[in-house]
């Protein structure tokens, strides 16, 4: 009882809150600017596109997927998002209800060092899902029904990411190249991560995380400016500041290779750290460089993957410390895959010849517009860039006219060889997934 | 938890919604003969081009299942300047895939604009010549089959399929990519000889999505002047009429993990009057079960769901229940309940006004991605509509009424075939 009561409190004032701000920012009689922040701390980015049927409404927060305590709880922020969008306030209709409600679509995203909470919806909506979902998170309900909702959900995403074999590769790789931080610390649960959490775990992580100083609001696809109006606040609180990086250590000599480990999946992960978001170059470069290596049909690693019976992915991440550049190999072959793979990745450390060169950048270009499509993928572009602190290098940000293609067009064989070399140039950090069930059998 | 829809409706009240923003119109443009239907979204980097031709599934014989997926993917496969089409495509900065429906197999191009006139350039030239030769049909023939392989491991398709192949005559109801043993028996003189007789550009038409540029009319024109000039004899699509005892289909699969029901009737198309409503429908049926969710939960922890294909007329609605997630035959049960009860009296006007919205929501999702748009247009030309007919069915939605429900439910819910498809052996 003492939590439904909080929970109708906080949300109750959250509402008010949100009467309070209407009218408020559309007083002023001016269009609201392309990004800035509101008066309540929360960062925004609003890119509308009337052409479009939907619009999407996100909300990004720096915040470690296990938490903020020194022992690390993998997937906690995943648990935390999808608890508030189940939990029911004083409206009588949890987020999650109301999405659903409009046909929509709402998806929590789990990151090492972010969580992303969209909805997609009818453009008729997009107001009222800024007021229901800023209102629920920054002054966020937590109930014991909402938080068995959340455990289900978070178990089932971590069951599917685990069958994954990229996706539970990359997580394993996280310690074997940070001695700490938020991608040593892993976001996919075990199904023990959650012992001993009740809802007042839940709720102090919330209230530290999903703050309104820590959100970044994205606003896309069919959306008015006038959303921003509706945008709620937290109660009581002066506007604060975001959370900081958390601290991340890089290991100083890769962990002992392969590091083994079980799981639902097997295949084998190699991965190197890279440079922060701040070097834009160098980062564009290895982008630049996955995809020469690993895209569909025209990868250098893909055409040397042939026929046999292997899949390999992969790509570099940005992150605001250090980004990172995995690779998974799975399948039959995938052992014998390595060295292939290895030696492909040691190639383009030299320069590319530069017909072969425009034309991956043809190719790359291309496939990287291709992933901003719809309100959903152009709002992740402006939420991730902007969570790790640089949302000016958005690729969608000014189309192809923007920073980062034009970093894209003044890449030289030259220099993404330089980029390689620097950060590939040397022997990966290497795990081999294998399936739990066999390895207790083998031991 | 429960749902408090008195306090739902005060809150939605105070939350005033923004206009609906005005839908951009297509335009027509003519290609010398061929039809183009522009919808520029200059917003977007990209320009989509995607062509239709006459040469679907209803065109296969007895003896051709597969042929059209097996020429459109030996198009794909074609060699051009030393290189694969699709590889072509891939290495200059663009992206070419195809689909194959009842009435229809469209090819779709993807580039930058100033790009894409090359590239249709070349795409052109595989279309007007596809090379049908062994190496190349080995080649479509391996594209294929792992694409099969993917349809065959998900039940909720396995039993779209079977339900096709029930409902729909002749060609429309075979599998859309064939078999691993139908793509066999189709040699080069087979496929030749489907390509010879259907690929014609006065059946065809071009729809443009995007942002539009220039070049953008002379790219499409390159793609509908790559197909012979004629056109073939009209068929509508035939099917066997659902009767009052369900005809059941079993099938075991190896790949399959949960043991699936689905449901198939016959449904309206695109256009039809009960299209509308049948959409109010399904939200309904796709709503049993489900549990309060915080996010949209993927297929696979789902209860029960649904697929309509609208893209062919008489259209068919297929409606799953997860063996996984509830007893197969308790929802199964609850779904004729449900079918019945709606056919029997009007629902409840705030019943009808929450799944009314739904539905809406839902459609508006349907066709968001440059291929989904390209296609939403010509799906519409296609039935004969207006190419902005698609556009319209958000206010049809909202203007949908408990005697329009009961209508639909009575005329195409109450007769149904039933697929189930269980794990093979001990169900892995």
């Amino acid at each position: 009882m003492r939590h439904a009561g909080f929970a109708t409190r906080a949300a109750l004032v959250a509402a008010l809150l949100v009467s309070a701000l209407a009218g408020g920012v559309r007083a002023q009689g001016t269009a609201p600017l392309p990004s800035g922040t509101l008066p309540s701390g929360v960062a925004y980015q609003l890119r509308p596109d009337p052409s479009q049927d939907a619009a999407a409404v996100a909300l990004w927060y720096r915040a470690p997927a296990a938490g903020f305590a020194p022992a690390p709880v993998p997937g906690f922020s995943g648990l935390a998002a999808d608890t508030v969008a189940a939990s029911v306030g004083v409206t009588g209709t949890s987020l999650g209800q109301l999405v659903n409600g409009f046909g929509g679509v709402l998806s929590v995203a789990v990151y090492p060092d972010s969580v992303s909470i969209t909805a997609v919806v009818p453009p008729d909506h997009a107001a009222a899902v800024v007021r229901a979902m800023t209102a629920a998170y920054f002054a966020p309900v937590v109930t014991e029904d909402g938080l068995a909702i959340g455990l289900r959900e978070t178990g089932q995403d971590a069951l599917v990411r685990s069958f994954d074999p990229s996706e539970a590769i990359e997580d394993a790789l996280g310690p074997t190249l940070f001695a700490s931080g938020p991608l040593h610390d892993r976001t996919i649960p075990t199904p023990g991560s959650f012992k001993g959490l009740g809802v007042a775990e839940v709720r102090a992580f919330a209230e530290r995380a999903f703050r309104p100083s820590n959100a970044i609001l994205v606003l896309t696809g069919a959306v008015d400016g006038g959303a921003l109006t509706g945008v709620a606040s937290r109660p009581g609180a002066a506007p604060g500041a975001s959370e900081a990086p958390a601290p991340e250590i890089v290991r100083s000599t890769p962990a002992p290779s392969p590091v083994p480990v079980t799981g639902n999946a097997t295949g084998i992960g190699l991965g190197w750290v890279g440079p922060p978001i701040a070097d834009e170059e160098s980062a564009t470069a290895l982008d630049f460089l996955a995809d020469v290596l690993f895209a569909p049909r025209t990868g250098l690693v893909t055409k040397a993957v042939g026929d046999r019976k292997a899949s390999v992915s992969g790509k570099f991440v940005t992150y605001h410390t250090a980004g990172v550049f995995l690779v998974t190999i799975s399948g039959d072959d995938a052992a014998a895959m390595q060295p292939i793979v290895e030696k492909t990745i040691d190639r383009v450390t030299r320069p590319l010849a530069p017909a072969a060169f425009g034309a991956a950048r043809s190719g790359f270009v291309y496939r990287l517009l291709g992933d901003m499509e719809t309100p959903a993928e152009i709002a992740d572009t402006y939420g991730w860039y902007a969570v790790e602190g640089d949302a000016a290098y958005a690729p969608a940000e000014g189309g192809t006219d923007g920073r980062y293609f034009a970093l894209a067009s003044g890449l030289t064989p030259q220099a993404v060889a330089r980029a390689a070399a620097r950060y590939l140039g040397h022997p990966p950090s290497t795990v081999t997934l294998v399936k739990a069930q066999a390895a207790e059998t083998r031991s | 938890m429960s749902r408090s829809p008195a306090v739902f409706a005060t809150v939605l009240a105070l939350l005033a919604p923004l206009a609906a923003q005005a839908a951009p119109a297509t335009d027509v443009v003519d290609l010398g003969g061929t039809r183009a239907y522009v919808r520029a979204d200059a917003a977007v980097a990209l320009t989509g081009i995607e062509l239709f031709v006459r040469a679907g599934l209803d065109r296969e014989t007895d003896h051709q299942n597969g042929a059209a997926a097996l020429v459109a993917e030996t198009v794909l496969q074609t060699p051009v300047d030393g290189v694969p089409l699709v590889e072509a495509v891939d290495a200059r900065g663009g992206s070419l895939t195809f689909a194959v429906a009842a009435q229809y197999v469209r090819f779709y191009l993807e580039a930058q604009p100033d790009n894409i006139a090359p590239l249709a350039d070349l795409v052109a030239r595989a279309l007007h010549a596809p090379s049908f030769d062994p190496t190349t049909l080995a080649a479509a023939r391996g594209e294929l089959g792992d694409r099969i392989a993917d349809t065959e491991s998900d039940p909720r398709l396995v039993g779209l399929e079977m339900l096709r192949a029930s409902y729909y005559r002749d060609g429309a109801g075979t599998p859309a990519l064939g078999t691993a043993a139908s793509l066999l028996q189709l040699g080069p003189a087979d496929t030749r000889a489907f390509y010879t007789q259907w690929y014609l550009r006065g059946d065809a038409f071009v729809t443009v999505v995007g942002r539009t540029g220039t070049t953008v009319p002379s790219a499409g024109r390159a793609l509908a002047d790559a197909l012979p000039a004629g056109t073939a004899p009209a068929a509508a699509i035939a099917v066997r009429p659902l009767t009052a005892q369900p005809k059941r289909m079993v099938t075991h699969r190896g790949d399959v993990y949960s043991p699936y029901i689905v449901i198939g009737f016959g449904a309206p198309a695109l256009g039809d009057p009960d299209f509308p409503a049948a959409l109010v429908m399904r939200s309904m049926l796709s709503d049993l079960f489900r549990q309060d969710e915080a996010t949209t939960r993927p297929s696979v922890f789902r209860p029960v769901g649904s697929i309509y294909d609208y893209d062919v007329d008489p259209a068919q609605l297929a409606l799953w229940v997860n063996g996984g997630q509830i007893d197969p035959s308790v929802g199964v049960a609850a779904l004729d309940a449900l079918v019945k009860a709606a056919a029997s009296r009007p629902l409840e006007s705030a019943v009808l006004a929450r799944y009314r919205q739904r539905a809406r929501g839902e459609w508006a999702l349907e066709s968001l991605s440059l291929d989904e748009r390209a296609w939403s247009i010509g799906n519409a030309v296609a039935h004969g509509l207006n190419a902005d007919a698609a556009d319209q069915v958000g206010a049809a939605i909202d203007k949908v009424t408990p005697s329009d429900v009961e209508r639909v439910a009575k005329k195409w819910f109450q007769r149904f075939d039933v697929a189930l498809v269980l794990p093979r052996g001990d169900g892995g």
